[in-house]
């Protein structure tokens, strides 16, 4: 039997992964009212970016050998620069579009990366190692727990209280509550469409490399596929907490990932493999009882 | 002479439904003017293509000999135009001394932003005591006050004003006028105002432009303006500038 320490860290490890890869998403449909999926395809990239560019089934690490002070400031550099080069690309061209066409325009996005991807590295699975010793485990309130776990938890905790202080107190901040409430009052008084919405999208870009760096040392596989099924579980999160909310889209990414390990531990054993099911019936649960989700934004006006 | 602002056969349209239709006017600087009109004549519409929130179909304005038609809103601010909207559209989420710095970007003196931010709580006490608290807590008069504090923190030349008086008790309508009036003639304002009242308009005072169907259907002084409707309300029991609204003050 697990002990309650060490579910606890799973289920805030899982959740703490959640929950940023959630923000990343609820950040940009707050200002743009676009549901980006492309965002799981940035941490899909991310990952990628770690390994030398070869079809080979051995993966070389490239990125991945520079020592972490160097590592960790340029995948989140190359994270943002994705997603604000995609902005630029693609979404600058769609401001006026309706929420419909930006989603399916991100969709596209998201399979060309794939593609790409698909195309440099290969479709098949590859075993990578970064930071390796993370995985060892050390006693913490009688668990044993693998040393990544709590490093994710505080990261989480991390980066979630540095992105409400930038949110309060930075003018960026400032700017972007105020467009994300109303961007064309926003706009009339001064405040840069262009700055909010690359500010944005450079914060999300961010946040998918950092989901990147974790999902990588946890799994230690780089697929192309990964992208997808965070995406999926991201997505969710942002609308059980509210599409735009931020608090929301913690809170639910923390939420699914502690109903997915207690699920994990607890379902007799014959239906276990079935967890996903139980998992997404509570989903629907949750939207059947708060269709606005758990924390309805301040508002949902259209941008620009 | 250039004047201060220029519109020059401005038509909008959205979608099929014509909202203005050649329009054409002149501010001189420092002058306090009135659009009025019934519902649905187009005076929002005006204001809206003015700022760059509404396109334009036809036309151009200029502001200081600057084109404003094709620019975006956020350049139009820079060039020293702010908008108080109609229905006030202050930011519910933000505090009210947040509402009043999401404006202060575009200056070049940041350093001046906390004495004036100081300045506005001296023109309307009530914000200042609430200055920490949620702007979507004030009542309609406060948000008005907010909203027209906050247009000020952009440091405008030229100030739009869209219907103040909307929603507020005739009390509380003086009191925002009053500011107003006081504003302008310390930072030598030029202030274009929506009002539908033209007895609040000449009680003001001011040059008033009369819109009808999304057209300019007269132009002149406020008290003539507000004569004229006292006696047409006589006649036929209402006025034809403003069909409800006087009823109601
Ligand atoms: N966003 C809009 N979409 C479609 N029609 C609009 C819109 N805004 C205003 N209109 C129409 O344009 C005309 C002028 O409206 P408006 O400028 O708001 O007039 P006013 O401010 O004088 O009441 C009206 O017929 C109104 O119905
Ligand atoms: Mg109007």
């Amino acid at each position: 039997m697990t002990s309650l320490a060490q579910l606890f860290f799973d289920a805030a490890s899982l959740g703490g992964i959640y929950a940023m890869a959630a923000l990343g998403i609820a950040l940009i449909f707050g200002v743009m009212n676009l549901v980006n999926f492309a965002h799981g395809e940035y941490i899909a990239f991310c990952v990628f970016a770690l390994i030398v560019p070869s079809t080979e089934a051995v993966a070389v690490m490239f990125l991945g050998k520079a020592p972490a002070f160097l590592l960790i400031p340029v995948l989140l550099g190359l994270g943002a620069g994705a997603a604000v080069a995609s902005e630029y690309v693609v979404f600058r061209h769609m401001r006026k579009a309706t929420p419909v066409a930006m989603m399916i325009s991100s969709f596209a996005l998201g399979f060309v990366i794939q593609n790409a991807l698909l195309a440099v590295y290969g479709g098949r699975p590859k075993a990578i190692s970064l930071w390796p010793d993370l995985n060892t485990p050390v006693g913490v309130l009688g668990a044993q727990v693998p040393l990544l776990q709590l490093i994710v938890v505080l990261t989480t905790l991390l980066v979630v209280c540095a992105l409400a202080l930038l949110l309060k107190k930075t003018r960026l901040g400032l700017e972007m509550r105020a467009a994300a409430e109303n961007f064309t009052m926003a706009r009339l008084l001064g405040v840069r469409a262009n700055v909010v919405i690359t500010g944005a999208f450079a914060l999300s870009g961010a946040l998918a490399a950092a989901v990147a760096l974790i999902m990588a040392t946890q799994t230690g596989v780089a697929d192309v596929r990964m992208g997808g099924q965070i995406m999926l579980v991201a997505f969710i999160a942002t609308v059980i907490g509210g599409l735009g909310s931020l608090p929301g889209a913690v809170a639910a990414g923390f939420l699914i990932g502690g109903a997915s390990v207690l699920l994990q531990a607890f379902l007799p054993l014959e239906v276990r493999p079935f967890r996903d099911a139980f998992l997404y019936t509570l989903v629907i649960a949750c939207l059947l009882l708060r269709p606005q989700g758990l924390f309805a934004a301040s508002s949902a006006k259209p941008r620009i | 002479m250039m004047s201060k602002l220029g519109v020059f056969d401005v038509s909008v349209r959205y979608g099929k439904v014509p909202a203005l239709t050649d329009v054409t006017l002149h501010l001189e600087e420092g002058e306090r003017v009135f659009i009025s009109g019934p519902n649905g004549a187009g005076k929002s519409s005006l204001l809206g293509a003015i700022s760059g929130a509404v396109a334009t179909t036809h036309g151009r304005i200029e502001m200081d000999g600057h084109l404003l038609t094709g620019r975006a809103p956020e350049a139009i601010a820079r060039l020293g135009l702010s908008m108080v909207p109609e229905g006030r559209e202050i930011f519910g989420s933000l505090t009210v001394s947040e509402n009043l710095r999401v404006g202060t970007g575009l200056r070049r003196d940041r350093g001046a932003v906390e004495g004036d931010i100081e300045e506005i709580f001296e023109a309307f006490p009530i914000l200042g005591e609430r200055r920490h608290a949620s702007a979507g807590a004030l009542s309609g008069g406060q948000q008005q006050m907010l909203a027209i504090g906050r247009a000020l923190m952009t440091n405008p030349k030229l100030m739009m004003v869209d219907e103040p008086s909307l929603g507020l008790a005739p009390k509380i309508v003086d009191q925002v006028y009053d500011t107003l009036v006081q504003l302008q003639e310390e930072r030598g304002l030029t202030l274009l105002i929506v009002e539908q009242s033209s007895t609040r308009a000449a009680r003001v005072g001011g040059r008033m432009i009369l819109l009808r169907g999304g057209s300019v259907v007269g132009d002149g002084d406020a008290a003539a303006f507000a004569e004229k409707d006292l006696l047409s309300e006589a006649y036929f029991g209402q006025s034809k500038a403003q069909p409800k609204k006087e009823a109601a003050q």
